[in-house]
C-alpha cells in the first residue's frame, strides 16, 4: 500500500516536471499571464508531491512498514522514534529523496520569489533546474527506489548502524544537502544568465541571498559533522582529511569565492564571467562529491551508502551536466574588460578567490591523485593529512594577513595603504604569540607564524568592529563577525594542535600509569545491559597532581545486537580551557586494553568560533537591505 | 553473548604487548602508517590487530636505532606505498606535490596581468 502510494507520487512528480518544462517553453515564446499563473501553480503541486513522497517514506520508518526493503534494511522496531525519523534520511534511497526534496523546494521559492526579474529568466531557470530535477527522479526510480516493496513482509528490520544513531549525524545530513543542493539553483540561474543577457548588479541580486543560505546550511552541515566525528569515531579528532570530507570540502571552498565575489558583481558590475564561473562550479562539485561518495571509489570510514552500479549514473549525469553547462559558458559569454585598480577592495576580493582556489586544488588533486594514479600505472598511493598539512598550513599564514588588510580597502581606488599601523600590529601580534608559547611552553616556527597571523587577523578585525560600531547603519557588521570567527578559527586550532597531549597505553584492569604532571588510574570494569546495546564500561581515574584535580572517566565498548556491531564511546571531560579525552578499546587474544588519552587545549572554543562564522552569515541573511 | 565472552575472556594465547607509547616521534610515525584492514584510519588511530603488530615493528625499529625514514621505506618494501599517508617525493608523485604550488603561482601571474594590461592602455 504504502509503496504503491510512494512510486505513484514519485511518478506524479516526474510527470509535473515535465509539464513544467513544456509549460515553460511555450511561455518563453509568448508573455501570458495565465500561463504564468499555470507555471506557479505546477510549482507548487510539484513541491507538495515531492514532499507528500518524503512524508510517506519518514511514515514508513515511523510506523516500522517492513514491507518497504528500504525500511526492512534500516530500520528496527527497538529504535528510539527520533532515530527512526532521522534513519529516513540515513541511506542512500532516503537522501535522495530528500536531495530531490530540496532542489524542488529551492526551484519553488526562486520562482515565486523572484517577482521583479526578467520573466525570461525566471523561466529558463526554471526549465534547467526541472531538467535537473527529471535527472534525479529519474536516478531514483531506477536505481534507488526507496518505495520497492518486499515479500513476505518481514517481521522485524535488520537496524541502522549504531555509530548513526546520533543526534548531531541525524541533523548533519540536512544541513548539508541544504548546503550542496541549494547551490543547484544558481547554477540554473547562471545558465539562464547567460542565454537570456540578464547580467550585472541584477543577476548578482538575484542569487545572493541563495548563495548565503547555501553557504551557512554548508558551513553549518561540515561544522556538525565534525563534531560528531569528534566525539564518535573516538580518535579525538576533528578533522581528518579523509576523502568524504574533502567531498564535502571541496564545493565550500567554491561557495566561499562566490559569496565574496558576487558583492564585487553586484557593487562593481565587473567579473561577471568569473562569477558565472563559481555558481556552475558549486554545484558541479557538489554532484561529484555525492558521486565520489555514493559510488565507493573513495575509501573512507564515512562510506556508509555505497554502490558501484549507482556511480555510472551518477556520472554520467554529471557528465551531461559538465559538458552541458561549459558549452553554455562558452556560447554565451561575452568579452568583459577589467577595469580596476591594484589598491581596491575588488582586488582583494579576487585574492580571496584566488587563495580558496589554491585550497581547492590542493584537495581535489590530494582526492583524486590516488584514483587516477591506480588506474594509469596500478600503483596504490594513500594521501593522508601529513600531505594537506605540509601544503595547506603555510599559504594559510598570507591569507590571513590578507584578510587583515583586505576589508580596510575602499572600492574602486584606496589611495594611500599606510604600511606603519601594519607593522606595528604585526609587532604587536608577535609579541602575545610569544606570550603564548612561552605560557605553553613548546616551540615551531610555523605554529608561531600561524599564530602571529591569527593574532594579527583578530586585532585588526576587532577595531573594524570598534569603527563598526561608531558607524552607526554600518553594512559590514555580519562580514566582521564571520572574520572574526575565522581568526579565532585558525587561532584555536594552532593551539590546539601544537600544545595537545596525547598518549597510547595498552593496560590491564588495576594499571596505573604516570606521565608528565598526570596520574591515569585503570580501576575496574562493569558491564551494563541498555535497551539496545550492552556496554562494557570502564572506570578510569585522572589525576592532575600539579592542582590536584581528579576526574573519573568512563569510556565504553558496545556491543549492538541489530545490527551485530562493536563501537566505542569516548569518555569525554569539557571544560573551558581544555578536553579529557580517554577511549577504550579491547585487543583481541589479550587482557589488556588499549587507552588512548588526549588532553585537547580549547576545544569549545575550536567549535564556537566555528558557529561564529556561521552566525555571520546569518545576520547578513535576516538584515533588512 | 558470544562476542562478550571474546572480549572479556583472556585467550590461551595471550599476546605480547607493549605497554607504553612514550614520546611524539613514535606517535607521528603511528599518525602516517594506514591501518591496511580498517576503513581510513591510521594505525594510532585503530586498535586492529594489524595496527597493534604495525606498531610493535616500529618500536622495534626504533630501538634498533632507525630513523624515520628508514621505517617507512622498510614497512614500503614490506606493504607498499599505500601505508604510508604522506606521499615519497618522488617520479609518479611530483605532480601531486608541485602541482597545487604551480596553480598558485600561474593565479597570481593572472591577477597581476589584469592589472598590467590595464596599466598599459592607461599609458597610451
Amino acid at each position: 500500500m504504502l509503496s504503491n502510494l510512494g512510486i505513484f507520487s514519485i511518478v506524479l512528480t516526474l510527470l509535473i516536471s515535465f509539464l513544467l518544462v513544456y509549460n515553460s517553453t511555450i511561455l518563453f515564446k509568448k508573455n501570458n499571464q495565465i500561463l504564468l499563473q499555470k507555471i506557479i501553480n505546477l510549482s507548487l503541486s510539484q513541491l507538495f508531491f515531492s514532499i507528500l513522497c518524503f512524508i510517506l517514506l519518514i511514515y514508513g520508518y515511523v510506523s516500522s512498514d517492513f514491507s518497504l526493503i528500504n525500511v526492512f534494511q534500516n530500520s528496527h522496531t527497538s529504535k528510539p522514534l527520533f532515530f527512526k525519523i532521522a534513519g529516513t534520511w540515513g541511506n542512500h534511497e532516503g537522501s535522495l529523496l530528500l536531495w530531490i526534496n530540496i532542489l524542488v523546494i529551492f526551484s519553488y521559492f526562486f520562482l515565486i520569489k523572484g517577482k521583479n526579474y526578467n520573466i525570461n529568466f525566471r523561466l529558463i531557470t526554471l526549465i534547467i533546474q526541472n531538467f535537473l530535477i527529471i535527472g534525479f527522479l529519474l536516478f531514483l526510480l531506477i536505481t534507488s527506489n526507496p518505495f520497492v516493496p518486499i515479500y513476505p513482509v518481514p517481521s522485524e528490520g535488520l537496524g541502522l548502524n549504531p555509530i548513526l544513531q546520533d543526534p548531531a549525524l541525524a541533523i548533519h545530513p540536512p544541513l548539508l544537502y541544504v548546503g550542496f543542493v541549494g547551490s543547484s539553483i544558481y547554477f540554473s540561474a547562471a545558465i539562464a544568465s547567460l542565454m537570456t543577457n540578464f547580467k550585472g548588479k541584477e543577476f548578482a541580486n538575484s542569487i545572493k541571498t541563495w548563495v548565503l543560505i547555501s553557504w551557512v546550511f554548508q558551513s553549518l552541515g561540515i561544522i556538525v559533522g565534525s563534531i560528531w566525528a569528534y566525539y564518535e569515531l573516538g580518535w579525538g579528532g576533528f578533522w581528518f582529511w579523509d576523502p568524504v570530507e574533502n567531498a564535502s570540502l571541496m564545493p565550500w571552498f567554491v561557495i566561499t569565492a562566490l559569496m565574496h565575489s558576487v558583492i564585487v558583481l553586484e557593487k562593481r558590475n565587473t567579473i561577471y564571467s568569473w562569477v558565472i564561473i563559481l555558481c556552475l562550479l558549486t554545484f558541479i562539485l557538489s554532484v561529484t562529491g555525492t558521486f565520489l561518495v555514493r559510488s565507493g571509489i573513495l575509501n573512507s570510514v564515512h562510506t556508509f551508502a555505497s554502490d558501484p552500479s549507482r556511480g555510472l549514473y551518477i556520472l554520467i549525469y554529471l557528465s551531461i551536466m559538465v559538458v552541458g553547462s561549459f558549452l553554455a559558458f562558452f556560447k554565451y559569454q561575452q568579452k568583459e574588460i577589467y577595469n580596476f585598480s591594484l589598491k581596491s577592495k575588488e582586488t582583494f576580493v579576487l585574492v580571496n578567490n584566488w587563495f580558496m582556489l589554491f585550497f581547492l586544488i590542493t584537495v581535489i588533486l590530494g582526492t583524486l591523485y590516488p584514483i587516477f594514479l591506480e588506474v594509469l600505472i596500478q600503483k596504490k598511493i594513500s594521501v593522508g593529512p601529513p600531505f594537506y598539512n605540509i601544503l595547506i598550513i603555510p599559504i594559510v599564514i598570507p591569507f590571513l594577513i590578507f584578510m587583515a588588510i583586505g576589508p580596510k580597502i575602499s572600492w574602486i581606488k584606496h589611495n594611500s595603504v599606510k604600511i606603519w599601523p601594519i607593522i606595528y600590529l604585526l609587532i604587536l601580534a608577535t609579541i602575545l604569540n610569544f606570550i603564548i608559547i612561552y605560557f605553553f611552553g613548546s616551540y615551531s616556527i610555523l605554529t608561531n607564524l600561524i599564530i602571529i597571523s591569527a593574532i594579527f587577523l583578530i586585532i585588526n578585525t576587532l577595531i573594524d568592529l570598534k569603527n563598526s560600531f561608531a558607524k552607526k547603519g554600518d553594512s559590514s557588521f555580519s562580514r566582521i563577525i564571520s572574520h572574526l570567527g575565522f581568526a579565532f578559527l585558525i587561532f584555536f586550532i594552532g593551539i590546539n594542535n601544537h600544545f595537545s597531549l596525547e598518549k597510547d597505553f595498552n593496560l590491564k584492569v588495576g594499571d596505573k600509569v604516570k606521565f608528565e604532571n598526570y596520574k591515569l588510574d585503570f580501576k575496574d570494569l562493569s558491564i551494563k545491559e541498555r535497551k539496545n546495546h550492552k556496554a562494557i564500561i570502564g572506570n578510569f581515574i585522572f589525576l592532575n597532581k600539579m592542582t590536584g584535580v581528579e576526574e573519573k572517566l568512563f569510556p565504553e565498548i558496545r556491543i549492538y545486537d541489530q545490527p551485530k556491531t562493536l563501537t566505542y564511546e569516548a569518555s569525554i571531560k569539557t571544560k573551558l580551557s581544555h578536553d579529557v579525552y580517554l577511549t577504550m578499546s579491547n585487543i583481541e587474544r589479550s587482557d589488556y586494553y588499549n587507552i588512548k588519552f588526549q588532553k585537547k587545549n580549547f576545544m569549545i572554543w575550536i567549535w564556537l568560533s566555528a558557529f561564529i562564522i556561521t552566525i555571520g552569515g546569518f545576520l547578513r541573511l535576516f538584515k533588512k537591505n | 553473548m558470544k562476542i562478550l565472552i571474546i572480549i572479556l575472556s583472556l585467550s590461551l594465547i595471550s599476546q605480547k604487548v607493549n605497554s607504553q607509547v612514550d614520546n611524539q616521534f613514535q606517535m607521528n610515525i603511528y599518525k602516517n602508517i594506514r591501518c591496511l584492514v580498517c576503513q581510513g584510519q591510521s594505525i594510532a588511530d585503530s586498535n586492529s590487530d594489524f595496527a597493534q603488530t604495525i606498531k610493535l615493528v616500529i618500536d622495534d625499529k626504533i630501538k634498533e636505532g632507525k630513523n624515520e625514514d628508514e621505517i617507512y621505506e622498510f614497512l614500503i618494501s614490506k606493504y607498499g606505498e599505500w601505508i604510508v599517508y604522506r606521499p615519497e617525493l618522488k617520479k609518479t608523485n611530483f605532480f601531486l606535490w608541485f602541482f597545487p604550488y604551480i596553480a598558485l603561482l600561474l593565479g597570481g601571474i593572472l591577477i597581476l596581468s589584469l592589472f598590467r594590461k590595464k596599466n598599459l592602455k592607461n599609458k597610451k
